[in-house]
């Protein structure tokens, strides 16, 4: 890696572009040949310029990824919503029609790092842990909805409510609003801008920064543990953050929380479906398997499939000549597939080792709620193992994102399974009464403050 | 063998916590990871190994 060329020759952005590939993920036709484009590109250009949406760098090789994505310095997340800075455009390519800042992962240091400090004790291995008897009583109830009738949609019915339900437990927001906010936050990832639904997906949306701005003005003037009140009393580079900013990191929270986790546990479930043998394998031999299947799901599947970056000073990376300015996207799902760091790489082997995934991202922007993700996700697939041991999803009903530019995700997974017995409360009680427990035993507390776990009444 | 987590490569991903959890300790705070010990007993080297092989960032390193 290095910043000049030893010849002093500055390169014409011909030379520097001659690698090419026509990178288009925002199509259908991009999820059907993924697999395709991402061997195509691991054997001919790990890296390469796409003149796509005005022009960006794709990196694709595992190791290329791994080399840019730790280049901080040469970095730059910030998106410079009011061209107060260097203009820069954030995460997503293209940038977002709807101008916002995404929070503290379209932001660079110190401010990035005194957001995620503010949250890390809130999120950590330790900090989730103690949640572990509300996550299981939340996939407890949504199992119990369906239990007697055979039937689930692994999505609507499970998949999506225990994040979502969780996610605002840990903000501090009332469990029981999860209905509010799950619809807007799937919806906006899976709803294309001219699809005819979308002004009704906008108006959802709207209620919801709506509601979240209510409670963020209720936690502020009442106090109540969770990650809502950590940010209000956040202190970025010596100040408080402004509502706007704020908004922008609980809906960063909300749309990291909420849809990759449900992504995450539909697709292995419909694999698990696929593949019965394994799925029985997995439930015998979950002591060692779960974890490695889980690592497995998550690169084969990556849920959040990349990330957006702007060259913040001229350099040498992996072989490329980057100038100040550039735009690059870094394929964690792309990286994920490279056979130079995955035997197999399209295959699924829930004993895989050495499976040093990117679907968390890699650097100092590490998805923060890596750890919610992970045990929500292997709380659900347990549950499911043990309650609905023979369950068949239903091909036909199945419903996959149409393009996958931004989330792998899935809107419906119906299923069948022997019907079994009910072993507790509804999900409408089952919310009353953990948020009892949740508001009793302050559980939104970080674990500096509170470190013993959840307990339930029985 | 000696392991060694190199602080400022770790970004708490906790899979070597995961895979060796008698070696590695993470913080309470932000998941980053410590050998509990720098000399890993001998029935923990494979373990070890297999964490280095998975670290994200490959912050670990054996000697």
């Amino acid at each position: 890696m290095s910043t000049a060329d030893p010849t002093g020759a500055e390169p014409t952005d011909e030379d520097r572009k001659k690698v090419r590939y026509p990178f288009e993920r925002h199509t259908p036709e991009y999820r059907g040949r993924f697999e395709e484009i991402a061997g195509e590109m691991h054997a001919r250009c790990p890296v390469a310029w796409s003149d796509t949406y005005g022009g960006h760098w794709v990196a694709a090789g595992n190791q290329e990824v791994f080399d840019l994505a730790r280049s901080a310095e040469y970095l730059s997340n910030d998106h410079d919503v009011k061209g107060e800075r260097r203009g820069y455009q954030g995460i997503s390519i293209p940038p977002p029609t709807r101008a916002g800042r995404g929070g503290f992962l379209e932001m660079d240091p110190p401010e990035q790092r005194h957001y995620r400090q503010a949250l890390n004790p809130y999120l950590s291995p330790a900090a989730i842990a103690r949640w572990i008897p509300v996550i299981d009583e939340l996939v407890r109830a949504c199992l119990d909805e369906r239990i007697e009738s055979g039937t689930i949609d692994f999505v609507d019915d499970l998949a999506n409510i225990v994040p979502a339900a969780f996610t605002l437990a840990m903000m501090g927001i009332p469990l029981k609003k999860w209905t509010i906010y799950n619809e807007p936050a799937h919806a906006a990832i899976y709803t294309p801008p001219h699809s005819p639904d979308m002004p009704r997906v906008a108006e959802l949306h709207g209620a919801m920064v709506r509601d979240l701005f209510g409670q963020l003005l209720e936690i502020k003037a009442n106090p109540r543990p969770g990650l809502v009140d950590a940010l209000v009393h956040a202190e970025i580079n010596g100040a408080s953050p402004t509502d706007e900013d704020l908004i922008g990191v609980l809906s960063l929270l909300i749309g990291g929380g909420f849809d990759t986790t449900t992504a995450l546990t539909a697709h292995a479930l419909e694999w698990l479906s696929e593949h019965p043998g394994e799925r029985d394998r997995l439930s015998r031999e979950r002591d060692t398997l779960l974890n490695s299947a889980t690592e497995e799901f998550l690169r084969f599947y990556t849920p959040a499939v990349g990330d957006g970056r702007t060259i913040s000073a001229d350099c040498e990376i992996a072989g490329t000549r980057f100038k100040e300015g550039d735009r690059l996207w870094l394929s964690w799902a792309m990286a994920n597939r490279d056979p130079k760091a995955f035997p197999d790489p399209n295959s699924v082997d829930i004993a895989r080792s050495g499976n040093r995934h990117n679907s968390f991202g890699l650097g100092i922007h590490r998805c923060i709620g890596s750890n919610v993700a992970r045990t929500v996700f292997k709380r659900m697939i347990v549950q499911v193992l043990d309650r609905m041991p023979d369950f068949r999803c239903d091909p036909a009903g199945a419903v996959h994102y149409e393009t996958i530019g931004v989330i792998n995700g899935m809107q419906h997974l119906p299923a069948v399974f022997t019907p079994g017995e009910r072993i507790g409360a509804g999900l409408d009680e089952t919310l009353d009464a953990l948020q009892r427990v949740c508001d009793e035993q302050r559980l939104a507390e970080p674990v500096t403050v509170h470190r013993s776990r959840a307990k339930l009444a029985e | 063998m000696k392991v060694n987590v190199d602080a400022g490569r770790c970004q708490g991903h906790t899979l070597c916590a995961m895979i060796a959890p008698d070696v590695f300790e993470l913080d309470d705070v932000d998941g980053h990871a410590t050998p509990v010990d720098p000399n890993v007993p001998a029935d923990q080297e494979r373990k070890v190994a297999e964490a280095v092989r998975s670290c994200p960032e490959r912050a670990i390193s054996t000697s």
